[in-house]
């Protein structure tokens, strides 16, 4: 699955260090994001400050569909630490929820069950 | 709330449960060729950076004292169905990114240990871990081409590995396979949830 505009692997490597796009911020605005963590957009991105680059509009564009932390830095081919300061400003001006699983949904055993036949059926 | 600063703000889209495994296993033991026989993305490779994450409060300070070399982790996602999605993230190999692992393992559903018999001690920090976290895990002996493969309780015997735990020979370019070594995970950690195991 790749969806446009995403870059490939055969792309040369990044010419901007990765945290310039962070502003050299390298700590979130709010608590740690798991990477596991859910982003879904709240908006569709037109109304960002771009100053700083494409990255936050990308960001929202690529979770219009809920996505992961790790997934939205693997396709953007950013370190999840600067995903995370970036997610973090997004979700401090409200562009993007941020959804942190509840732990205990590995030791539920309804959930467990649904997983188990889904991935029977695969 | 914020985002009624956005006059374009659309519906939000339904947000589906995260389930979780962690595939962990020695250096080039086959953890990348297991994600990607059944994810649906290609396997990507996300990069944490060994930095201390944690500091607490947005630190302007300069970065470069602060860098560490990043590591990468494999990284995959399975479609369970609209309103539940699996993610799979491979572990790296070395034992000084143990932090990320702490991380990765939180609300974990399981763990796969990946063993190559020819060097099976590689997967001993791992099934250690596994077992210091008690975490359900599964064991899955990689089959690669042309090495005689062990019998799983071989496996088992040489890792001390308890009754409890599935030992499954497992071939990681094979998709099903690799389906088949989750459904262990899975049915384990079902076990225990129950409080049968």
């Amino acid at each position: 699955m790749t969806g446009p505009g995403e870059p490939r692997r055969s792309d040369p490597p990044r010419l901007v260090r990765p945290y310039v796009v962070t502003g050299g911020r390298t700590a979130a605005v709010g608590p740690p994001l798991a990477l596991d963590a859910i982003v879904r957009a709240l908006t569709d991105g037109h109304e960002l400050d771009l100053t700083s680059g494409p990255e936050p509009r990308r960001i929202v564009q690529l979770c219009a569909v809920p996505v992961s932390v790790a997934e939205l830095a693997a396709r953007m081919m950013l370190p999840i630490g600067v995903m995370r300061v970036l997610v973090g400003d997004l979700d401090a001006v409200g562009a993007v929820d941020v959804i942190v699983a509840p732990s205990q949904t590995a030791t539920d055993s309804r959930l467990l069950r649904r997983l188990l036949d889904g991935i029977r059926a695969l | 709330m914020a985002y009624a600063l956005f006059d374009r703000a659309i519906p939000a889209p339904a947000v589906p449960v995260a389930m979780k495994v962690v595939v962990a296993g020695g250096f080039a033991v086959g953890k990348t060729t297991f994600v990607g026989s059944i994810s649906e993305i290609e396997p990507l490779k996300t990069e944490a950076e060994m930095t201390v994450e944690s500091l607490g409060v947005d630190n302007p300070g300069p970065v470069e004292g602060k860098r560490g070399t990043t590591v990468a982790m494999d990284f995959g996602r399975i479609t369970i169905s609209t309103d539940m999605v699996l993610y799979l993230f491979g572990t790296p190999g070395q034992d000084r990114f143990w932090f990320l692992w702490d991380e990765l393992v939180r609300g974990a559903v399981g763990g796969v240990v990946l063993v190559d018999t020819r060097r099976i001690e590689d997967c001993f920090p791992a099934v250690d871990y596994f077992e210091g976290t008690g975490l359900p895990f599964v064991v899955a002996v990689n089959l690669f081409d042309s090495v005689s493969t062990h019998h799983p309780r071989e496996v088992r015997e040489a890792l001390s590995i308890p009754a409890n735990v599935p030992i499954v020979l497992c071939d990681a370019r094979r998709r099903t396979h690799v389906q088949e070594t989750l459904v262990l995970l899975v049915e384990s950690a079902l076990r225990r949830a129950q409080g049968v195991a």
